[in-house]
């Protein structure tokens, strides 16, 4: 897991200033919001579905 | 796994006899490979038609074609064999019968093997006429590829094609679980039938027919262990 | 346990996750390449290692099926794989909206994205199989066997799509990462994991109920035990 995650860091690293050229991006933080907010909805739309899915039942008592 | 001990008949002959009769059945009808030959022809016309009449286009990416057209193929090749066998309960008979469950599918896979390799051998001259190329490298390469990527189809094929059959929506469900799965395949026999067609200046055929080798080991392998999971009952 | 494991991990995980985008948002420094974009790492990088975890034991299920049958592996099975299929995919989105800045196009054929792609693609295979089998104990062998085949595959196609893209990609090497950002990301990865392990304690009790009322049928299978093989009289036509 950790070095999957440096290779990764690493690659994101090493990609950019060969494309990019090595000045710092300034800025960007339309890219940053529009990821956690595309993650917290994915994250609560499945919760919403495992909520329609509950099974109906013995384990779960609201009905 | 569920073999008894001392098989009434070994693996080799079960399979032979197996090959033998799917081949037969294949000869009397040969409805299975008329109607893949004239599928495949139609998919190699239609890139054409598809990417325009640029003949350059065409011939840099002809390995690639040759193996779409291949890979679209087999999926009608693979969803026939078994279809062949759900008619009046055959399967049962077949796994009733005294013989190795392991055998079905070797037999399965090296008859799909060999019509895949029939339908390659007979696509190469269409390949060379309608996108321009000549075989630059030589044959012997190209069919050595042809083989090992219809062998590469064909394993990881026939053990999707069996779960399948038996499945709802068994046309959809094939290419959606086999696409993933043969990337590599497609991916190294394409590069490497390219490099036969298009020079090899810096020795690379050799690593793509090693992986595609390796690819053949590892799912001949795994579709032999776990074949007979998959039709037990 | 039910009332606990319910409220009480999700409570807990929806709390470090908060705390570790505020330390990766608000308290950890800008990189120094990449400036602010770089934050995306604490959202895109937790989501991977959840997706990877659901998979792994997505795969250790499907391997132990095969050995022991039981309900419970493959009500495992099923809800680590659906699991990791949503977590993989807001992971591959925040992975192609990273890429924007930083490589200028949200998608480049880089092995780990193009092998990420084709797991999806798998597991959704995986999926869709186990919707079109009826016969609840055929779908499990089958869906395992699967499973294990698309795991071998995920290395080979690793490789495969490296080789492929040799020319165009250079393989890095790791890089030392400040000791803030390894914090934040530290803890925002445990929040994640918190929450993975909630969807799928929640998806794991709904599939073993469907798969309670799917054996309580009249012509369906005996318990869990006698699902090791041979249980039942074949209905494959």
């Amino acid at each position: 897991m950790m070095t999957l995650s440096t290779q990764l860091l690493g690659l994101l690293a090493a990609a950019a200033p060969g494309q990019v050229g090595s000045g710092r991006i300034v800025g960007g933080w339309g890219y940053v919001w529009a990821c956690y907010a595309i993650t917290v909805a994915m994250l609560v739309l499945y919760a919403v579905s495992l909520w329609v899915r509950r099974p109906k039942a013995p384990t779960d008592a609201k009905e | 796994m569920s073999a008894s001990r001392p098989r009434p008949i070994g693996l080799l002959t079960a399979t032979v006899a197996l090959l033998r009769k799917d081949l037969l059945i294949e000869w009397r009808t040969r409805a299975r490979l008329n109607a893949i030959i004239f599928f495949a022809l139609a998919t190699l016309l239609m890139f054409s038609f598809a990417l325009g009449p640029d003949t350059k286009l065409l011939e840099k990416n002809a390995g690639g074609y040759f193996w779409l057209a291949i890979l679209f193929a087999s999926v009608l090749a693979l969803g026939e064999s078994f279809r062949v066998e759900s008619e009046n309960a055959c399967m049962d008979g077949l796994r009733l019968a005294p013989a190795d469950a392991r055998a079905i599918f070797l037999s399965k896979a090296l008859g799909n093997t060999l019509l895949l390799t029939a339908l390659g051998t007979l696509l190469v001259p269409v390949m060379v006429a309608l996108y321009g190329v000549s075989i630059v490298t030589s044959g012997v390469d190209l069919g050595l590829i042809l083989l090992l990527g219809c062998l590469a189809l064909s394993a990881p094929g026939t053990v999707y094609a069996a779960i399948s059959s038996n499945a709802r929506a068994r046309d959809v469900l094939l290419p959606l679980l086999l696409f993933p799965l043969v990337i590599p395949a497609l991916l190294s026999a394409a590069k490497a039938t390219t490099l036969v067609l298009q020079g090899d200046p810096m020795n690379q055929f050799g690593s793509w027919a090693g992986l595609l080798g390796g690819f053949n080991l590892i799912y001949w392998s795994v579709g032999f262990l776990l074949f007979p999971r998959i039709i037990e009952d | 346990m039910g009332k606990f494991i319910k409220w009480g991990l999700l409570a807990l995980s929806l709390a470090v996750l908060a705390t570790g985008w505020w330390l990766g948002l608000a308290w950890a420094p800008p990189d120094r390449e990449m400036g602010d974009v770089q934050r995306i790492m604490y959202v895109h990088v937790p989501l991977q290692w959840a997706a990877l975890v659901a998979m792994f034991i997505n795969f250790v299920a499907a391997v132990s099926y095969m050995f022991k049958a039981s309900w419970k592996l493959d009500a495992t099975a099923e809800s680590s794989a659906e699991v990791g299929l949503v977590l993989g995919t807001a992971g591959m989105i925040t992975g192609a909206i990273w890429g924007r800045p930083t490589w200028g196009v949200y998608w480049s054929w880089d092995p780990r994205l193009t092998s990420q792609a084709i797991m999806l693609v798998a597991y959704t295979g995986y999926l869709v199989l186990r919707r079109f089998v009826e016969d609840p104990e055929k779908r499990a062998t089958w869906s395992s066997v699967v499973a294990i085949i698309g795991a071998i595959n995920l290395p080979i196609v690793w490789f495969s799509v490296r080789w492929w893209r040799s020319l165009h990609q250079v393989q890095s090497t790791p890089k030392t990462v400040d000791p803030e950002m390894t914090l934040a990301l530290r803890v925002s990865a445990f929040g994640m994991l918190f929450i993975t392990l909630w969807f799928l304690v929640a998806r794991y009790r709904q599939a073993l109920a469907e798969r309670q009322a799917e054996v309580a049928l009249p012509d369906a299978l005996p318990s869990d035990l006698a699902a090791a093989g041979g249980a039942n009289s074949s209905r494959v036509a």
